[in-house]
Order: structure tokens, then sequence, then C-alpha cells
């Protein structure tokens, strides 16, 4: 196994993923986006599984332009393995001997199976930083449940609590994102462990997407005080029951999210507007008092942002020390000179799909840049050179 | 006053200077803690964070000291009180920086600056100083001072475009997302800088932009775009990229109670159409491939409603696993803290707060096999004066007198 030229802050360390859709390859892209050397075992029957669910160029699957694959895979090299089998489990065994981590987001009951559990590793490998994330942890009553991100985010009350019509259902985020938060979360704890592992020692990670969501944003503000007072709220459909406004509102051309609580914002806001005499009276300087008005407030706020792009309510807004945003679609955060500026936009040439774009690093160390540095791997591009 | 943090842990030997408030920065400094690091929070009396002022109270007695808000979020930090007002209170904690490793902040930009707390400051006393900022919109370009709450930040990052039940419009999630997960990402940038310091000794200011972490989250809707123009809106409960049917939230007995399925596979739609008593409408054509199911989602989503919201939703959630499908109860707040699979692992844990009362928090939501984490309580104000003030500092007791009785130590 030839290493990788090293450059970045991971540079020489060696990252084995064993991962299928979201959680996994995106903890190891954000390894390889920082320097890692990631080799990513996709097993011999079809590959990663985000390789099946596109989208395709024209809808027309192909294993090789899927573009979720693309986006998560970026800057890995791509062996392919049937680990299942005792010759496959013998290759990854020895590509885990000289690695430093190894990522995985397989069904526990399918990683015993496969030999290949944190348990089943040889005594030989003390050092390596071994990361399982599913959606449900290695261990409970639901270890061994199939369930895909739905199953995992709906499992945080984060729908429950916070997002969706009281008499309707609750929602997800409209993308993968438990997934995506818990592989942020494998990547932290991954490096922490990493970076002591002269000290301590190698370990086991074991990483449920929906506990690290069910934790640290759901269970934080509510979990407390529902153990305290045995109450707990529910999704209300809007922004804050209490004061005003805070609340998404439609403009001429989409929405904005339009927030003015302290004082000095709900002035800034007015002036915005051209100082309405309905916004005038003294008593709806008061948060409260605003949001006691609420059903009045958001009527006459709407005549006016319902005549202005949601860019120009910003931009007013913002002029005037009133911190509401536009919410701004893909489409407009392609075009986006914010994020053009800042390099967040990367375009690699895949020998399939051709010039790609994808999002930068999420971080940003100016002394050791990252950034996806290479296109998603072809399905076992680099199978005889990594294990020849 | 607390000790530091058990010398086995991964990042022991490595101390925080935590200048972060709300929510962002105490979660970048409690995932440091929780993994070994010393973490100091630098706050002020003088202008509490308002985290600290949300009921509900510890037993009901209001004080900055027992919001039980911010108490799990706040967790494993510890507390110094400065007044950063006041110039000594400056130099307090420019001395402080000079023990530590990494400094975190997510005031907006300039503001540390002001403070004589900026980078340049700080490096002038600890030349590799790991620094990191975690501003709304990163430390440069057009939106660099763009003002936002942490509930509305999704709106720049696009993330609020795609929630909600339909083309009707958004629907917000009502709380700060992004706030948590920046949390993370920021400790994730604190964590790559020392791995660059440790290959060359340089420390170096790193920019999080809290917009560009949850931008990760829009990769879907970014390669849809990129490679058919399509632009991304919101689509319930449905899959990211239209792969499975049914792929939804149905609702069971009871009040609020839901389950979620997700099919995606045609083992796992035999199995549910198995697991739910093969019934006619089951059997039509339109069902009998995924790209038939896709096409005819609608119709498959509410034949599925007709017959879920009979069961009661973990029970069945149970019997569809049995046979193989993705499926899951929907919880609630109240779950979190019942659930035997949270119970099991422990995820929120009753604690007793050095004041005296008992809190509930979640614990280490990792699963470390060697390195169990520290879990300490949401810190009282000032806590670890004492400790850092003339432990580290060096501060005698008439100097630490003298600047408690001018509030410069608050």
């Amino acid at each position: 196994m030839r290493p990788r030229p090293a450059a970045g802050a991971l540079a020489g360390v060696t990252v084995v993923e064993l991962g299928d859709a979201v959680s996994a390859p995106f903890c190891a892209r954000l390894l390889a986006d920082y320097g890692a050397d990631v080799i990513k075992v996709e097993r011999a029957s079809h590959g990663d599984v985000a390789r099946t669910w596109g989208p395709f160029p024209g809808d027309a699957p192909d294993p090789e332009k899927s573009g979720l694959f693309f986006f998560l895979n970026t800057g890995k090299r791509s062996v392919l393995l049937d680990v299942a089998s005792g010759e496959g489990r013998d290759a990854l065994l020895g590509l885990l001997a000289r690695a430093d981590v190894f990522v995985e987001n397989q069904r526990p009951a399918d990683m015993r199976a496969w030999g290949l559990d944190y348990a089943s590793l040889p005594g030989a490998l003390p050092d390596l930083v071994m990361t399982s994330i599913t959606p449900f942890g290695q261990t409970g009553p639901c270890a061994d449940w199939n369930a895909y991100d739905l199953n995992a985010y709906h499992f945080t009350a984060t729908g429950s609590r916070y997002c969706g019509y009281r008499d309707r259902a609750p929602l997800e985020h409209g993308t993968f994102s438990a997934d995506f938060f818990g592989g942020y979360v494998a990547a932290a704890w991954t490096l922490g462990a990493l970076y002591g592992r002269a000290a301590v020692g190698g370990q086991h990670l074991d990483v449920s997407t929906a506990e690290a969501v069910a934790a640290l944003f759901t269970g934080a503000q509510n979990i407390g005080a529902y153990a305290q007072e045995g109450r707990f709220e529910r999704r209300s459909g809007s922004g804050m029951s209490l004061a005003a406004p805070a609340r998404i509102l439609p403009c001429a051309d989409g929405f904005v999210w339009m927030i003015a609580l302290e004082t000095a914002q709900w002035d800034g806001l007015r002036a915005a507007m051209g100082n309405p005499d309905w916004a005038a009276p003294e008593l709806f300087r008061d948060l409260f008092e605003r949001g006691r008005n609420a059903d009045f407030l958001y009527e006459m706020l709407e005549q006016w942002t319902l005549t202005l792009p949601k860019q120009e309510v910003m931009d007013r807004c913002q002029a005037h020390g009133c911190p509401t945003t536009a919410i701004y679609t893909i489409a407009e955060l392609v075009a986006h000179p914010h994020l053009a500026a800042r390099g967040q936009l990367v375009t690699l040439d895949h020998p399939v799909l051709g010039p790609t774009t994808v999002f930068g690093a999420p971080v940003r160390l100016p002394d050791c840049p990252g950034a996806p540095a290479a296109p998603a791997p072809l399905l076992g591009q680099h199978t005889a050179e990594v294990l020849g | 006053m607390t000790a530091p943090a058990p010398a086995h842990l991964p990042l022991a030997g490595i101390r925080v200077a935590n200048f972060g408030w709300s929510w962002v920065g105490p979660v970048a400094g409690q995932t440091l803690g929780f993994l070994g690091a010393d973490v100091i929070k630098i706050e002020s009396r003088a202008r509490i964070d308002i985290n600290r002022t949300l009921p509900p109270f510890a037993e009901g007695i209001v004080s900055p000291d027992r919001s039980l808000q911010n108490h799990a979020g706040w967790a494993s930090n510890g507390s110094v009180t400065l007044n950063l007002r006041d110039p000594r209170g400056q130099d307090l904690a420019r001395r402080l920086v000079e023990h530590c490793d990494v400094v975190l902040e997510n005031f907006g930009p300039g503001v540390m600056d002001r403070l004589r707390l900026g980078y340049d400051d700080l490096r002038a006393v600890r030349p590799e100083v790991v620094y990191v900022s975690m501003p709304a919109a990163g430390l440069d370009g057009p939106l660099a001072s763009v003002r936002t709450y942490g509930t509305s930040l999704c709106s720049i990052a696009g993330l609020d475009s795609i929630t909600g039940y339909d083309a009707s419009g958004p629907v917000t999630m009502e709380n700060a997302f992004a706030d948590p997960l920046g949390g993370i990402v920021g400790a994730i940038g604190a964590l790559l800088a020392l791995f660059h310091r440790r290959l060359t000794g340089r420390g170096q200011h790193v920019d999080y932009s809290q917009q560009e972490g949850v931008l990760q989250m829009m990769g879907p809707a970014l390669m849809d775009y990129t490679i058919n123009g399509r632009v991304a809106g919101p689509i319930g409960n449905r899959h990211p990229l239209g792969v499975g049917a049914p792929h939804g939230v149905f609702p069971c007995a009871g009040d609020d109670r839901w389950i979620s399925i997700a099919v995606l596979t045609d083992a796992e739609w035999r199995a549910l159409v198995t697991a739910i008593g093969s019934p006619a409408w089951a059997q039509d054509v339109r069902f009998a491939d995924a790209a038939g199911r896709r096409a005819s989602i609608d119709v498959l989503h509410a034949h599925l409603a007709a017959w879920t919201r009979d069961f009661e939703d973990s029970g069945l959630a149970e019997e569809l696993q049995r046979h193989g499908v993705a499926a899951a109860p929907v919880l609630d707040i109240a779950d979190l803290l019942h659930h035997p699979q949270y119970r099991t692992r422990g995820t929120f844990v009753e604690v007793v707060h050095p004041l005296g009362f008992t809190e509930t928090i979640y614990g280490a939501y990792v699963k470390t096999s060697r390195t169990v984490p520290d879990i300490r309580p949401g810190p009282s104000m000032g806590q670890d004066n004492e400790r850092v003030l003339q432990g580290l500092l060096g501060l005698t007791d008439d100097e630490y007198s003298a600047l408690m009785a001018d509030a410069v130590i608050d």
C-alpha cells in the first residue's frame, strides 16, 4: 500500500472506510478534506449504495454518475473487497494493520457476521481508532434495527418538538439531517481519540446518529426542564410564540427570516420600512407587547415584505441593525458572491461525470487549508494500487 | 472549584480559554472538555449570557447558576468571571491565554479585537495558540458582517428553503440547529489545528463560518442543481433524493403519536406488504416496482396512513422491524428520557450540581471503549476563579481580593 503524498493537518494519517450512504462516508470525507489518506472499501457485490441513489444526469442510473456519491467521496481511493469472504476479510485486516482509523456504518449484526466488529479484530491492532456510526449505536434494544436517516432523525424528538404544524406530521429537515450531524460528531471524536492515541492507545467509538442529535440538540434545552417539571413543549409551526417578530415571512420572490426582538432591532426594522404610522406606538417597543399583537403585526409586516424582493428586505433591515436574512435557495447560493469569495465552490473533473462542483471544506485553516482534493473514485479504481 | 480532567483522557494537558457564549461556543468547549481538555469559559456578571437567564430554574430558584435550559449544553466547561470591559480584566484574560493551547470565540467580527483579545493580541503572548473564531458567515467575504440569530442562521445556508411540507413554502426549525452543529465543527477546527501544531509547531487563526458548516447538509440539493438544474424545495418527510416510497411519517393511535417508515428496496417493500397482511390495495400494479411506488407515492402514503392509525407506535415499529422494515416510533421530549434505547445507553444522566441541586443533562453521547469522559454539570459563574487566577496565574490573596473589590473579577 503506497501512501499518498502528504499535505494538510492530517498528513500521514491513514483511514480505512467501510461506509455506505451518508454518515460514515461524510465523516471520512471530512478527514480526507484535511489531508488524510482515505481508503474506501466498497463491497464487491454493488459498491456504496449511494452509487444507486443519484442524482444522475438526466435521471439515468449509472454507478459512476451519482451526485450524492461524488459529494461524499471526493479525495478518497476505492478498493473493491468482498468482506463477507475469508479472503476479503484478510485483505481488509491487512489494510487495518497499516491504518490509524477505521470508520464504518454497517449494521452491527453484519459486522459480527463478517468478523469485523471491534471485539473480533485481532489484538495486534491496539492503536487503531475504530469509529462505528449507526442510527441507534452498538448497544440497546434498537441496535440491530433496520433504519435510515428518516427513522433516526424522528427518534430524536426534533420534529415533534421543533418542526412542523401541531396538527400535522413532524418534519425532517429535507436532507439527511441526522446522518450529517452524526458524521460531524464522529469526525470530532475520532480526531480527539487519534490526537491522544500515543498516550491512551486506540479504542472503539460507538456513535449513534439519533443519540447525537437527541442529546446535543433536542435534549440539551429540554431534558432538564422535563425531568424537573414533568412538562414539555411541542412544535408550533411558527418561529417564537411569546415575542415578535420572529418568523418566516413571504416576499415578492421568496421568503425572509424576519427577526427584530431587541428594541434597537425593532427601531431598525421600523426605519427599514420608512417608519410607517402603524408601527409608531410606544407600546410596540416591547417585544412581548408585539407578541401579544402578533396577528396584527405580521399582517402589516407582510404587506411590506410582499412588495419587495427578499434580498432587498434583508439589505434594508441589515443596514438598520435588524438581523433579518433571506432564505436562499440552492441556485441562489451557487450564484452568491460570498461563497465564491470564500472558495466554497470547488469544481473537480471526473472521468465519467465531467467537471462537477461541490462545496469546499467546512472550516478554514489558513496555515494548512483543507479542500476536496480529487474527484470521487470510480468503483474499485484503486484496488490494484492499494492491495498490489 | 473543580479539578482538571483526569489524565487518562485523549486531550489531557490541553487547556482551552473559551470566550464563546450562547450555545455554539459552549458546545465547542464541551466537545474538547469531554475529550479531556481543561476548558475555562470566561464570562462576566456585567454582561450575563442570556442563556443563563432562561427558565425553568433548578428547584424554581431564579439564578444565573440554575437555568436548566443551558446546563446540558454548557456542561464540562469551567467558568472564570472577568469583566472584559475593564482593561485589568482584559490583561488577566491575556495572562490566562499564556497558559492555553486553544482559544474559542463566537462574537461578531471585530468584537475580540476591540477587547484587545484578537488573534494578533493573543499570538503576541502565546505564539503557537490555536485561535478559533466561529462567526455567522466567516471572517471575510461580502456577508462577513451579516447579523443573524442561531434560529435563523439556516436561512443563509439554504437549509430553510428545503424544510417544509410541500411547495407552499418553508416551515422553520424552531430552534438553533446550527448552534450545536457549529460547536462540533468548531471543535473539529480546533483539533485539526492542534494536529498541525504538532507537525509544525505553529498555531493559526481558524475561521469557522457557521453558514459553511450547515451548507454541507445542502450537498444533495447542490448535486441535483449542478447536475440537473433542479432547485430543491420543501419535501416533507420524503427521501432527499426521491429514492424511497413509502418514505414518511404516519399517524398512530393516541395524541400526536407517529411512526416513521422508509422503504428503499424491493425486499423492504415485500416485507412491508407481508407485515401489513397483504391487503388488496398493496397488490395494485402501480406499486409493483420502485419507480411505480415513487410515481404514486401520495396514493401509497394515504393507504398506509389509513392502516397505521389504529396501532400503538412502538409496538407497530417492533412488529415491522421483525419483518425487516425500517420503521421507528417518532419520539417526543418525554420519550427521550424514558425510551429503553436511551436508558440502556445512558444518554441522559442525573448529576448533582456543586450548588447542591440535582439536574438531568446529557452524558457522553459517544460511547468510548477506553477513555470514558468526565461529565461535569453546567458551571456556576466563577466556580474556577481561585483555581485559575490564583493557582494558575499566581495572583496573591491581596491582589485577588483587590480585583474582586473592584469587580474586575466579578
